[in-house]
């Protein structure tokens, strides 16, 4: 594969660096690795190897946009942390590698992981603690379809501040002679090839990235009674994480339980405020090494990408849960979330007095907080802490 | 000071709506701005003091009031202006 060494036009701070390595990927399909290059505290260089046949010169300008648009325009963000659990045993190592190897994981795909016994177990568990708190907000349980509307990302806002992640769903055009066509195109293929994008109808349909875009939508037009409401679902969410997805930690296919709340400022703060308290002391209890941690959604592509983060951590509109891994490690298995009345004028939501409701939503991903678990406690149940088997009534 | 307090108040009131702000008053708290406003209130406060706000400084403690507001503009200006004159020696 080639290389090419890119001077960057401005060094990138050491703290945007991890931010840089987490969108080179996302520059071209081409890059295939990549190294950032330091002259003291500052990225100077990149090093990319890219598939034969790309042009390096145009990879160049498309880094140097990215670093500029998307990296240079963030404020060099303070880190802060809110609360820390620091676990009575460390974490353990190899655990994914024996999790391959006794077949209670499987690589099946890009970023798409086949999962067994205990591992299933675990994470219905874990979900049903999560589910028990919501029994206590005196939320309310829904199950959505998986597929949502195109229209409903793009209401959203989706296409605009994360179009890296957005994975499309199509279908064949309706019409026998396309079926015909299309038949005899697959036939007698051993692969099938690049040439089936002619064949395609439609994209009115996406793969969720998240569950709460399905609540916002099914309760467009709702006025909502007291000072609001709580609206929890477990489902399939489905990111394109480029070759970013890695282990149990970053999947192109995982599963969410999600709480959404709805209406009064007041309410919604508070609402996220209760679960991060209840959040807290669940991790202390599985006596899991974690801290709560402000943090940013990963915008990317849009004109506002810079401002957009920092405003969200100035104004701590996102918090996360992050649980120490195996090799030194840690990862967001759980995020709280405040959105101001965006969704609520979006959709048409609004509290009693007739003003748009204010949201928020938590979001906790299930493989990663089983994946973290069992590198703390390993991965033979019956040396599971008794906490994990307690009833969550 | 005089000057900026007055644009401070004047920017900070034009953002509430009208709405009738002490000081001293927590802006945010109260629900009166959004995220908006706050990256509004960042950008001007850059455009009309020639100040930078980025890592620390980007704390929402530092804008939840006027006098907030008015304590960090005084604090950046006499750290540039400590920066410049140690330039000098």
């Amino acid at each position: 594969m080639p290389r090419r060494t890119i001077e960057l036009k401005a060094p990138v701070p050491a703290e945007l660096a991890p931010e840089l390595s987490s969108k080179i990927f996302f520059v071209s399909e081409a890059i295939t690795d990549f190294r950032l290059l330091f002259d003291g505290e500052a990225v100077a260089a990149v090093e990319l190897e890219f598939s034969a046949g790309s042009s390096a010169e145009s990879l160049a300008e498309q880094l140097h946009h990215v670093v500029e648009a998307d990296i240079l325009s963030q404020r060099s963000p303070a880190a802060k942390v809110l609360w820390e659990h620091p676990a009575s045993a460390p974490v353990q190592e190899d655990v994914y590698r024996e999790l391959l190897g006794r077949r209670i994981v499987a690589e099946v795909g890009e970023g798409q992981i086949s999962l067994g016994s205990p591992l299933l177990e675990l994470m219905d568990m874990l979900d049903e603690r999560f589910a028990a708190i919501v029994r206590e907000l005196g939320g309310r349980q829904r199950r959505y379809p998986t597929l949502i509307g195109t229209q409903t990302l793009h209401r959203c806002g989706y296409f605009s501040s994360f179009p890296q992640f957005v994975m499309f769903v199509t279908r064949l055009h309706t019409d026998s002679n396309e079926y015909r066509k299309f038949a005899e195109y697959a036939a007698g293929r051993e692969s099938i090839g690049d040439g089936l994008a002619e064949h395609f109808g439609n994209a009115d349909y996406c793969l969720p990235p998240t569950m709460c875009y399905h609540t916002f939508h099914e309760m467009e037009g709702t006025r909502l009674e007291g000072a609001g409401t709580v609206v929890s679902s477990r489902g399939k969410s489905f990111r394109h994480e480029s070759r970013y997805h890695r282990t149990l930690e970053r999947l192109w296919d995982f599963s969410i339980r999600e709480i959404v709340f709805l209406g009064d400022r007041e309410f919604v703060r508070s609402k996220r405020g209760e679960l991060m308290n209840a959040t807290m002391r669940l991790v202390e209890s599985l006596d899991l090494p974690a801290r709560l941690v402000v943090a940013n959604d990963p915008f990317f592509g849009g004109p506002r990408t810079g401002e957009q983060i920092w405003s969200q951590r100035m104004l701590e509109m996102k918090y996360e849960l992050r649980l120490d891994i195996e090799g030194g490690r840690d990862l967001a298995a759980g995020s709280f979330n405040l959105h101001e009345t965006f969704f609520g004028d979006t959709f048409d939501i609004t509290v009693e007095s007739g003003e748009n409701a204010y949201t928020g939503c938590v979001g906790f991903g299930l493989e990663r907080f089983a994946y973290a678990f069992v590198c703390r406690h390993g991965i033979d149940p019956d040396k599971w802490p008794a906490e994990i088997y307690k009833s969550a009534s | 000071m005089a000057d900026d307090i007055i644009a401070i108040r004047s920017f900070v009131a034009a953002g509430v709506g009208g709405a009738e702000v002490a000081d001293d008053q927590d802006i945010f708290a109260g629900g009166y701005v959004n995220s908006l406003f706050a990256v509004q209130l960042v950008m001007w406060l850059e455009r009309q003091f020639g100040i930078f706000a980025q890592g620390t400084d980007l704390d929402l403690g530092n804008f939840l009031s006027v006098e907030r507001i008015c304590a960090f503009v005084a604090a950046k200006r006499a750290a540039a202006d400590t920066a410049a004159v140690s330039s000098l020696r």
